[in-house]
């Protein structure tokens, strides 16, 4: 009980001194770097060790990109992020996950889904994501989160066992309310020590070379997305301002405009990285592209898709479209499917992909005789394609029919 | 970014505070599946999963590295010890690398999720599925990873792969109290968790041979003779071995 007393004070001064934080100004520095951190006491040895035998699995997961390239920019990033001595504490696992999150585990291993990538637009907007994980981690915040939680059932077991004594209409009824308070604060806890990794990381952003504004740009985007999936599919716009009960993190609103107030104004003028970014994530761009449009989420597609259009569709990302809208497959989605690939086939007639998607869409909305061409073309391209065989029958070479 | 659902917390306080007090242990061998004493095969032993710490008293789990340290070293020598009585050798896998290393825990993995679908769906009664309830009856027990096995590294120098997962949670002094104080309030509440199975798998076909699971076993496995107790139990039954049954294995 008296833990669970305890546990409640320190949340109230968690709350006031989050709300201090928000509203002084800018994200202070990162404190001194302390050295190398080993875990201390049962509990976080314990934390520690699962936390070994989770990453042993991960190493060899077949979820993990390998792709050497990639990590190393990842990797360079974090460091300039968070400084080369600090960053010696993380190992970074890029997962083919297609779905905007990062972890960091006790032990110092740090997850990036790929999801993530595909969403950022610059390097400062990966490294205020690096930072904030980085945060995460250097408070142990999942080691006080796992106290608090045992506190939190440690209490309401005993309470559970108290109403069933007492077993009147009021020992249930005030059990019930005491287990709302404490999940409520279980998770009010947990969307504190977020806001807390959110200055975090827009201090160590601040002492960086980048642009510490593009914080602020990662939640407005994620905002955008949002409500064009919602629009899409026509459901009601999200409420980006309601915190609701269960909620693991403090809403995207307040995120964004938390970030705006703890960026640095003296750093405005600074680079974001945004040429360097698109570069390192070129070569897996396509494959990232292909796991999102399968996600059957039209609207965030089509959202990341045009983000990642503003300096012009290049043939890769018109071949993307004219995927996600051969995948919902109206009639009319078709239709313009087929302009997609026919545009990316004007801007390089040598993508397989192109002409067979192309091909395909044309062949289902009518026009025959154009898409076996297409398809012949891919089948040039790529003879030796896994569906060379199913093609074929679509599109019998000249003569054979 | 991190995640804590808000399913994790809920499910830890109900699962938890309000189990079943219900100890069950079930063994199945695959029809027509016999492995004689001394016939001279090879089982690949690969690494036993092995968690070890307390139950707070809210039923979380709260592992115990030091506990966890001692009880895979005193199980890897129970092991060593009861290769004598398993009738056939017991070799641990080798240690892999690279893409081998890849297809080794992809296929830990698959094992894992097929053995808990058995565990789930066949063994024991809950949300057990009615074809199997009906295998259950014809004494039916089928089960495969695929054929893929064989690719495992040093599958080819082996006959069978012996998988084994143990998880043990010590009740703590707080748990044991809420028992004791739940018990006049008429709510059942365990202190302590004890699970574990082990597995035989066919290194050519990826039929499931034998798997053997046990939600409340005995043995302290942070000590020697309780290691010693509790290898015996998780392999009890196993095909082949010259002691079949154990006095030591009521629940």
């Amino acid at each position: 009980m008296r833990k669970g007393v305890a546990g409640l004070v320190a949340t109230t001064v968690a709350v006031l001194s989050s709300a201090a934080y928000a509203a002084s100004n800018i994200a202070p520095l990162p404190p001194p770097y302390i050295g190398a951190y080993q875990p201390v006491g049962v509990d976080e040895i314990g934390a520690w060790r699962e936390a070994d035998e989770d990453e042993r699995m991960l190493v060899n997961s077949p979820i993990v990109i390998r792709d050497e390239a990639l990590n190393a920019y990842v990797r360079q990033v974090l460091c300039n992020t968070v400084g080369n001595d600090r960053c010696k504490a993380a190992r970074i696992y890029i997962m083919r996950v297609p779905v905007f999150n990062a972890s960091m585990s006790p032990n110092g291993t740090m997850r990036v889904n790929s999801g993530l990538l595909l969403r950022m637009r610059n390097e400062a907007e990966l490294a205020t994501i690096l930072g904030h994980e980085f945060g995460h981690f250097e408070r142990r915040h999942t080691l006080m989160k796992w106290k608090a939680t045992r506190s939190a059932t440690d209490l309401l077991s005993w309470a559970q066992v108290f109403a069933a004594l007492g077993n009147s209409y009021q020992s249930h009824t005030n059990f019930n309310d005491l287990e709302l308070s404490v999940y409520g604060r279980i998770y009010r806890f947990g969307r504190d020590q977020e806001r807390e990794a959110d200055a975090l990381g827009l201090g160590y952003l601040n002492a960086s070379a980048l642009r510490p504004q593009a914080a602020s740009a990662v939640w407005q985007n994620l905002m955008n997305e949002q409500e064009a999936s919602a629009s899409a599919k026509g459901v009601k716009k999200p409420n980006f301002t309601k915190i609701a009960f269960f909620a693991s993190h403090p809403p995207e609103g307040e995120r964004a405009a938390a970030m705006m107030t703890l960026a640095d104004p003296a750093g405005e003028n600074r680079e974001n990285g945004a040429a360097r970014y698109a570069a390192a994530l070129a070569p897996l761009l396509p494959s990232f592209l292909d796991d999102q449009i399968k996600l059957n989420d039209f609207g965030a597609s089509d959202y990341i898709l045009s983000a990642l259009a503003i300096n012009g569709w290049t043939a890769r990302l018109l071949l993307a479209r004219g995927d996600l809208y051969r995948a919902r497959g109206n009639p009319r989605d078709l239709v313009q499917a087929a302009e997609f690939y026919g545009k990316a086939v004007e801007v390089d007639a040598t993508m397989p992909e192109a002409q067979r998607g192309l091909g395909l869409s044309l062949i289902k909305t009518g026009r025959r005789t154009e898409g076996q061409a297409a398809l012949q073309r891919y089948l040039e391209l790529k003879p030796n394609a896994a569906d060379a065989a199913m093609i074929k029958m679509l599109a019998p070479a000249a003569g054979g029919q | 970014m991190k995640f804590l659902g808000r399913a994790v917390v809920t499910c830890l306080f109900a699962a938890c505070v309000i189990a079943p007090a219900a100890g069950q242990e079930r063994t199945a061998t695959k029809g027509g599946f016999n492995l004689a004493s001394q016939s001279g095969k090879t089982i690949l032993l690969f690494r036993p999963t092995v968690r070890v710490g307390v139950q707070s008293t809210g039923g979380m789990f709260e592992p115990n590295a030091d506990w966890t340290d001692q009880a895979r070293k005193n199980i890897d020598d129970a092991l060593a010890k009861r290769q004598q009585t398993l009738g056939n050798k017991v070799v641990a896998a080798p240690v892999s690398y690279g893409e081998q290393a890849q297809l080794v825990e992809e296929y830990s993995a698959l094992f894992a999720a097929v053995s808990q679908s058995v565990i789930q769906y066949q063994f024991f009664v809950g949300n057990r599925l009615s074809t199997k309830k009906r295998d259950n009856k014809a004494d039916v027990f089928e089960w495969s990873l695929g054929s893929g096995v064989a690719a495992l590294p040093g599958a080819k120098d082996a006959d069978y792969a012996l998988f084994i997962w143990n998880k043990d949670a010590y009740g703590s002094t707080g748990r044991k109290l809420l028992q004791v104080a739940a018990a006049f309030g008429g709510v059942g509440v365990t202190a302590g968790e004890h699970k574990g199975y082990a597995g035989l798998v066919d290194l050519k076909t990826g039929e499931l041979l034998w798997l053997n699971a046990d939600g409340a076993m005995g043995g302290d496995v942070r000590e020697i003779d309780g290691a010693e107790k509790r290898v015996g139990q998780l392999l009890e039954e196993f095909p082949g071995s010259v002691q079949p049954k154990l006095a030591s294995a009521q629940p």
